[in-house]
């Protein structure tokens, strides 16, 4: 104890310290000794800077499994016994938590762009009308359906115990991607003299199902793994049909983005299956009806007649070329999904009603 | 159909082809640190049709390619992912990457392994297939880097 009181009053290292401030106010020095902290503990950075996981060190690596606090109060350090309770609803870190969720945190900081200066704009090419629409109306429903990845973890966070902070703060980002989404979609459907088209009750039947969710593993199942995962994929569509480096630049940049969040499902799901065994059973029950949900939404018209004809080129060749292309990329689609299910311990091929045989997906085959 | 003019003009199934391209990616940090790192092992798997296949690995880490180096078949696992397809393919992509400074169409990286019936993604684990889709931009820079002029050592 460095604090010492020796004649009355407080000295550090022999040096006395003054009792009470300018103003009258007592003072107790009680944070220069006497704290619970790692005092010497020394995070080493790596090649890349001081990252998340370097400064997981000694006891300030350790994650409780049942916090029993609900502050915000940074985990580590000596905490008044009194400190207010915030209301967290969200206090097991199984449900919340994913192995890699530092490393995502860290990678999504790294990676973040602008839709303002990293689009080539001023390469957009004119394009013949019905290119042009097409393009519009994709992204006219990814400029809405982009802003529930905002909207669904800024809606838990407050109510996640904060001692999972790492998990927080990588859904921060989250929300800043998803933001950033919704503007790059809008930004290109006005940049080339088309527009906003149409949006679709289909679209907000999907979102409201996975807003409404009753609990953040459901709402995480029905939004990373279900909703992110297919929209991953039609990223990946999306830079292959797009006719111009624009199209591919935004559609290459959102792929980077999604594949970050579809990841931190995939692992926070498996790790929420592993230690608790209530929630494979409310996972399932969540996708019974998000994957009803979004069949709807997948097959809605507008969607399917669009990125048929930008798959095709343009009309003329969009029975024949476009929508079996489409078909196919919807098979490889579900086919993902699944093996998404199935890495974070979900095994939905028994149980899901999603089209299967239709697409000619073999529910004997176990998807690797 | 690959022809000997085709070989000859894109010599893809070759170690010094990617260290070239390593070369150029960790002569210009400052390209890829816009980016974001990337910390990834891809595996590149080219089928040729009267030898065996060609197989290196691209060792990925911060903003740099730290590896270019053969591995046998038996050594598969040792990636996160896998990029396959038959020497044609992959001259053509690079073809394309030459002709046009950087991979155009259907013949950037996305769109060549989400058809797959050319250059496919493959990897035991779909967290490791994610990571491609993760790094995409990055590794399509490292990529159209093949559009440059002369080689740049690794």
């Amino acid at each position: 104890m460095s604090v010492v009181d020796v004649l009355g009053g407080p000295s550090w290292h022999g040096k006395p310290l003054p009792e009470t401030s300018p103003a009258g106010t007592p003072l107790a020095w009680g944070w220069l000794s006497g704290t619970r902290s790692e005092w010497g503990v020394r995070a080493k950075p790596s090649t890349k800077g001081l990252t998340m996981m370097d400064i997981a060190v000694g006891s300030y690596a350790e994650v409780p499994d049942h916090p029993t606090r609900r502050t915000m109060a940074p985990r580590g350090a000596d905490i008044d016994p009194d400190v207010p309770d915030m209301g967290y609803l969200v206090n097991d870190k199984a449900h919340v938590w994913a192995e890699n969720v530092s490393e995502l945190y860290e990678e999504a900081v790294a990676r973040q762009w602008s839709a303002t200066r990293d689009i080539p704009w001023g390469e957009v090419a004119e394009l013949p009308e019905e290119l042009e629409r097409a393009v519009c109306q994709v992204c006219t429903m990814l400029a809405e359906v982009e802003m529930i990845a905002a909207d669904l973890p800024a809606k838990w966070m407050w109510r996640m115990n904060h001692d999972f902070v790492e998990a927080k703060m990588f859904l921060a980002t989250q929300v800043m991607d998803e933001a950033r989404h919704s503007e790059v979609f809008r930004k290109r459907a006005l940049v080339n003299g088309g527009g906003l088209l149409r949006a679709r009750s289909g679209t907000e039947e999907l979102l409201r199902t996975i807003l409404q969710a009753r609990s953040y593993v459901q709402a995480s199942a029905l939004m990373h793994l279900l909703g992110e995962g297919f929209v991953l994929d039609l990223f990946r569509q999306g830079e292959l049909i797009s006719p111009s480096e624009v199209e591919k630049r935004i559609f290459r940049l959102t792929m980077q983005d999604e594949a970050r969040h579809v990841a931190y499902g995939t692992l926070h799901l498996r790790y929420a299956v592993e230690h608790d065994p209530d929630v494979a059973e409310e996972v399932h029950a969540a996708l019974d009806e998000g994957e009803r949900v979004l069949m709807a939404f997948g097959t809605q018209s507008d969607l399917t007649e669009s990125l048929a004809v930008l798959l095709s080129g343009g009309v003329d060749d969009v029975e024949d070329k476009g929508f079996p292309l489409l078909a196919e990329l919807q098979k490889k689609m579900l086919t993902s999904y699944l093996a998404r299910c199935e890495r974070a311990g979900l095994n939905r091929l028994e149980r899901t009603q999603l089209p299967l045989e239709l697409l000619g997906i073999d529910r004997e085959v176990r998807v690797a | 159909m690959r022809t000997e003019s085709t070989q000859r003009a894109v010599q893809v199934d070759d170690l010094e082809f990617f260290r070239d391209l390593a070369g150029r990616m960790n002569a210009a940090p400052e390209r890829y640190e816009d980016l974001g790192w990337c910390d990834l092992d891809l595996g590149i798997v080219i089928h040729r049709r009267d030898q065996a296949d060609f197989r290196a690995l691209l060792r990925f880490a911060d903003y740099s390619c730290v590896a270019v180096t053969e591995f046998a078949e038996e050594d598969e696992g040792i990636a996160d992912c896998y990029l396959e397809g038959d020497f044609d393919a992959w001259a053509e992509m690079v073809g394309d990457i030459r002709a046009h400074g950087r991979a155009t169409g259907r013949q950037t990286l996305s769109s060549l392994v989400l058809l797959g019936d050319k250059i496919a993604v493959r990897g035991k684990d779909p967290m490791g297939v994610d990571r491609f889709f993760r790094y995409a931009q990055s590794l399509q820079q490292f990529f159209d880097g093949a559009a440059a002029g002369a080689p740049v050592a690794a």
